[in-house]
């Protein structure tokens, strides 16, 4: 978790670095996370730098720095439409659920995707499960498989244009 | 200022209520496991999202308003993950049918 | 302003409750672990609120540990429904 957060804010200026860069990086960004959590107290000192070189060992460790090229303007269009995405979702299960007919046709959607498997694809379902009326259940036969709210609502269209921020921002190579 | 303020952190926190609200409502009505967690992760994630926007006027400082985005976000991400890792276990126990 | 965030401090109290109790009637273990979900974001919201009621700001540090370990709790508990799908000769669905 820590891992993905520190990539995302981190790393976003990374295009083609070494690993030192990454890491020199990383250790700035959990050192403001640090800052910001528990405040700066000349007696934390010690206990910072411990915390601050395993979240740094930690996040190398669990995602590998990246050679694919980042863009900062598709990351924060990335962002606000993550937001964006989380609302309207948070809009629309709460007028089905309070809607007296209760308004619900639920069912399994595949979807095919391009991204390969490990860290992307699950970036990808990270993001989608938050989209409205979604929420990925796993995969089968390479096909990713949402739960949808109501079948009828575009989904596989909306994944796709999910997915291609996703590419434009932080997996253009 | 106060009043803005003041007024900012009210429309926040009602938003914040009524999704919550929204959210219970929905586990209490929806029929099968994976429709309920839909309705949870969703509604009430954009709950605390409100409430965080509320108290923000209402903090002390930069440090702490910072503090309450990060813990939001930290939220958010988690939220996303464990419900597509519950909503994985819910399908294959086959109980989300 | 005290008075109106006491106010939703128990309307979102209440909300967690109830959907405690639907929750926690099952029928299956993933409805029941969603209660940590559940927990790991209305809690928070109420602890948040408390804290500027009260002006506690050690409120905050309780939220941001009951949000990490929510998230922890349904992560065992996914590890584990996992192992025992596997043990069944069922798909585990790898990749994480």
């Amino acid at each position: 978790m820590t891992g993905s957060s520190g990539d995302r804010y981190g790393r976003a200026v990374v295009a083609v670095g070494g690993s030192w860069r990454t890491a020199t990086l990383r250790a700035a960004f959990f050192l403001c996370l640090w800052l910001v959590l528990a405040g700066a107290n000349p007696a934390d000192i010690p206990a910072a730098a411990a915390a601050i070189a395993a979240a740094t060992w930690t996040s190398l460790h669990l995602l590998e720095p990246s050679r694919s090229r980042r863009s900062i303007p598709a990351i924060v269009r990335l962002a606000l439409l993550f937001l964006y995405q989380s609302v309207v979702a948070g809009v629309d299960v709460a007028r089905r659920a309070l809607d007296p007919r209760l308004p619900l046709r639920p069912g399994f959607v595949f979807y095919p995707t391009g991204l390969s498997r490990g860290v992307r694809r699950n970036v990808f379902t990270t993001l989608t499960s938050l989209l409205p009326g979604t929420v990925p259940t796993g995969e089968e036969n390479g096909q990713l498989v949402y739960h949808c709210l109501d079948v009828e609502q575009p989904v596989v269209a909306e994944l796709a244009a999910e997915e291609a921020a996703l590419v434009r921002a932080l997996y253009n190579d | 200022m106060n009043v803005a303020r003041d007024i900012i952190t009210v429309a926040g926190v009602s938003a914040g209520v009524f999704f919550f609200f929204a959210g219970t409502v929905g586990l209490l009505r929806f029929p099968d496991t994976l429709t309920r967690l839909h309705a949870l992760s969703k509604a009430d994630n954009l709950g605390l999202g409100f409430v965080v926007l509320g108290l923000l006027p209402q903090t002390g400082g930069l440090r702490d308003g910072l503090k309450l985005i990060s813990i939001w976000m930290f939220v958010l991400l988690a939220g996303a993950t464990v419900s597509q890792l519950i909503a994985r276990t819910a399908r294959q126990s086959g109980s989300g049918k | 302003m005290t008075e109106f965030l006491t106010a939703a401090v128990g309307l979102i109290l209440a909300m967690l409750g109830l959907g405690l109790v639907s929750i926690l009637r099952g029928p299956t273990d993933a409805d029941r672990m969603m209660a940590a979900q559940l927990i790991g974001t209305a809690g928070i919201a109420v602890l948040l609120l408390l804290g500027t009621v009260t002006g506690v700001p050690a409120a905050v540090d309780v939220a941001l540990i009951l949000a990490l370990l929510a998230t922890f709790a349904s992560i065992a508990f996914v590890k584990k429904g996992l192992s025992r799908l596997e043990t069944d000769g069922a798909d585990p669905g790898e990749d994480r």
